[in-house]
């Protein structure tokens, strides 16, 4: 595999000094960071991982930071997808599940075949079963 | 244009034996860009950005030439460790100010469990808390060489 490293260096310190870009990758990208970003934070509030993690040797002082780039893109994103998000968030813990195998991995039930969303879609769906965002992979 | 490898050295390890960039993001960005070559990872860009969240919340440079990044994420298809060497060392700001020559960037699906993910992280940090462990892995001539040296280490 080729890699070109100095214009990877470039490409990668462009999107950093740029706003987070999420958003203009769509809905469904702003979605799975918001996702991801809460496990983060999860892991950075609990006292249990933060024990876990200390003990490895790990800093964890900058939550605050954390919490306001989660702000910062819940705002920037649909509001119409985050309220959905929040709502199934509260009552699982978790408000989007990833697609495995057409399996939803927040409740493991198997999902249509016409349920696939076509190629490089960024529609959002929800889960039929349990209501969390579907994020097909 | 420079040439990096990226073999299979370990069970769940993919290893980069000669990590060409020099600065934190870009190194981030070459392993992120290697495990999505080899379909660890669905989008790339949004792990990356992931990964930059997590160095936002604390440095995972621990020291002693070592870094551990690592995310847990929907984009991550298989839990893999990356394992990359970078003998001129890049710029993690670590705490001891190291240049950090081993990088090992831990990767797992979003549904693993707080046990299962921690537990992988703690066993890929055990493999390099010996020095002569790194000293293996930094001594390894060849791509061979540097996966017989990690999967010893993490054994």
């Amino acid at each position: 595999m080729k890699v070109d490293a100095p214009a990877l260096e470039r490409a990668t310190a462009a999107k950093a000094t740029s706003a987070s870009g999420t958003e203009s990758r769509g809905p469904l990208a702003a979605m799975v960071l918001l996702s991801d970003l809460d496990s983060l934070i999860h892991e950075a509030q609990d006292d249990r991982a933060r024990a876990r993690l200390r003990k490895l040797g790990f800093a964890l002082d900058g939550l605050p930071r954390l919490l306001t780039a989660r702000q910062r893109l819940a705002e920037t994103a649909d509001r119409r997808w985050v309220q959905v998000y929040e709502r199934v968030r509260q009552r699982y813990g978790r408000g989007l599940a990833a697609v495995r195998e057409r399996v939803c991995s927040g409740c493991f039930v198997t999902l249509p075949t016409t349920a696939r969303p076509r190629l490089g879609s960024q529609a959002l769906q929800i889960c039929e079963s349990c209501g969390r965002l579907l994020y097909w992979t | 244009m420079t040439q990096a490898t990226v073999v299979t050295g370990h069970d769940l390890a993919l290893c980069i034996p000669d990590l060409r960039s020099r600065k934190k993001e870009s190194a981030l960005a070459e392993m992120v860009t290697a495990a999505r070559e080899l379909g660890v990872v669905a989008h790339s860009e949004l792990l990356l950005d992931l990964l930059r969240h997590r160095e936002r919340l604390g440095n995972t440079g621990l020291g002693k030439g070592i870094a551990i990044p690592q995310a847990r994420s929907s984009t991550v298809l298989i839990p893999r460790v990356i394992v990359a060497r970078s003998p001129r060392g890049i710029d993690w700001g670590a705490a001891d100010e190291a240049p950090v020559t081993l990088t090992m960037l831990v990767l797992a699906p979003a549904e693993w469990s707080d046990d299962a993910y921690f537990g992988l992280i703690a066993r890929t940090a055990s493999a390099t808390r010996l020095q002569r462990n790194r000293q293996k892995l930094m001594d390894a001539q060849s791509l061979d060489a540097f996966g017989a040296a990690w999967r010893e280490a993490a054994s």
